[in-house]
């Protein structure tokens, strides 16, 4: 079984989003992958499109089984995101929370923050970071998170992106709660080095499609030289046992 | 056949290297003719050995290399004499700059006498772009004013940002006419898809900046990306063949 484990779902044309569980879709099949993890580009609460959550519920109930969202909230409204992370995994099926810190300009080792993968921890689903350059989203910047909530499951999306791909996979070994995702960082030798230091039960794949390709960057994967193993952890394996799926 | 529009050999001081004979032998599986080579930043730091070493390699190459001289601005008059000496004697087709390892800003004053003397000769140019502060797609822009009438080519989409935010910049940069961009690195396929709509798919050149990316993962990109037949041959050769002159070295 193969998922992606980043995708974006969203229609917020202010920003020039407009992203369907459609043109996911067609993306998925040209990569022929199975699921995928589908997330916002609004934050909530209120943002750019208030009406986010709803449409990924949409987008999972039409397509079953493609799709697991993740829920994208901003820590800035700590009390009702903490009432949205709970309604939207206890009762509206989420498996998890995104967070970006350069749309929300939260720290990932700010109280709010903490607070919010802490109740993720507790609802038993992963926490995916926006891990690339930019200030507020550098691995070193998430670690302290990591410290703060060693019950919970910390995913560095983009896995440090162009510069601070070292520096993920140092985090991530001293952090046994980090686990790396592959999406849109461009060095495939990279995921062959992480999963030498850490293990392929903690790399996972992701696209951040549909805007970039999953099929491209499931080629990634196939580049890093991986067992048929290690390939199965980190194309799916893995991913099943965060998502809770079988 | 494709050509590659930048890769890098030798020995770099930042702890990366590729050898000329290694990335030949990958030129040759996926399907790449040619390649514009410049020289890595080399660990005892002097470039005028380097760009000497290069233009051995080159002229051992059989017609598939194409020397790009890479100079650092802050060797100032001397540098300028190293781009002319390697243009008119050395047949190198291309300059390149690397704001972030030899450490200058673009579009510092100190380097308008490079880019001026790049616009004489006619030799187009290349530039390591995204790095914050040195080399934001707006300031190439900027260095791009001053050789108007050749083709500044921006490394990586002209962006190094995995959020997407280094787009609006590149593309500002790429309303100057003569602003080109190389597609390695970039990750968004509807970045490359848009510059080739709005900019024109002759704005636009395959290239591997190997050792840096990878050389057969880097071309799967541009196969990738949704283009007509027509508009994919120009990013794999055509374009390349016009801006560095490729088809005169087979002549």
């Amino acid at each position: 079984m193969i998922i992606d484990m980043h995708m974006h779902l969203d229609d917020v044309p202010s920003l020039g989003w407009e992203l369907s569980a459609e043109t996911c879709i067609r993306a998925m099949d040209e990569a022929e992958v199975d699921s995928a993890v589908v997330m916002g580009i609004a934050d909530l609460p209120g943002g750019t499109n208030p009406g986010a959550m709803e449409l990924i519920i949409d987008a999972c109930d039409r397509f079953p089984g493609r799709f697991y969202g993740f829920i994208r909230l901003n820590p800035r409204h700590r009390d009702e995101s903490l009432k949205l992370l709970a309604r939207a995994v206890g009762e509206l099926g989420f498996r998890g929370l995104k967070l970006h810190p350069v749309s929300t300009l939260a720290h990932p080792g700010e109280p709010a923050t903490i607070a919010l993968i802490q109740a993720a921890g507790e609802l038993g689903v992963p926490t995916l970071f926006h891990c690339g350059d930019e200030p507020l989203t550098t691995p070193l910047s998430i670690a302290p998170a990591a410290t703060a909530c060693p019950d919970a499951k910390i995913i560095l999306g983009h896995m440090g992106g162009y510069r601070h791909v070292d520096e993920a996979i140092d985090v991530a070994e001293r952090h046994p709660n980090i686990i790396l995702e592959t999406s849109a960082m461009p060095y495939p030798e990279k995921i062959r080095e992480a999963i030498d230091r850490i293990g392929a039960d903690r790399v996972i794949f992701g696209s951040d499609g549909p805007v970039s390709s999953p099929a491209l960057e499931r080629q990634k994967v196939v580049r890093a030289g991986l067992t048929e193993e290690e390939a199965r952890l980190v194309l799916g394996g893995t991913a099943s046992t965060l998502l809770g799926v079988s | 056949m494709a050509i590659d529009a930048l890769c890098f050999i030798g020995i770099s001081r930042f702890g990366y290297e590729l050898d000329a004979e290694v990335v030949l032998r990958e030129f040759d599986t996926e399907g790449i003719s040619t390649a514009v080579v410049a020289p890595m930043h080399p660990p005892h730091g002097d470039m005028a050995t380097v760009n000497m070493e290069l233009a051995r390699i080159v002229r051992n190459s059989g017609g598939r290399f194409l020397a790009a001289v890479r100079v650092d601005p802050w060797d100032a008059a001397a540098a300028v004499e190293q781009v002319t000496g390697a243009v008119t004697e050395g047949g190198a087709r291309a300059l390149f700059l690397h704001p972030d390892e030899e450490h200058f800003r673009i579009n510092d004053v100190r380097v308008r006498p490079i880019a001026e003397r790049a616009n004489e000769l006619r030799v187009p140019v290349v530039v390591a772009t995204g790095f914050h502060c040195v080399s934001e797609a707006v300031q190439v822009g900027r260095f791009a004013q001053w050789c108007p009438d050749v083709p500044v080519i921006m490394t990586n989409g002209g962006q190094l940002n995995i959020s997407g935010l280094g787009q609006f910049d590149a593309e500002l940069a790429l309303r100057l006419p003569n602003v080109h961009i190389l597609t390695s690195g970039v990750y968004r396929d509807d970045f490359l898809e848009r510059t080739v709509k709005t900019f024109g798919a002759d704005r636009v050149l395959f290239a591997s900046a190997a050792p840096q990316f990878d050389v057969a993962y880097e071309k799967r990109r541009v196969h990738q990306v949704h283009l007509t037949d027509a508009e994919r041959d120009l990013l794999l050769s055509g374009n390349a063949e016009r801006i560095f002159g490729i088809g005169e070295v087979a002549r």
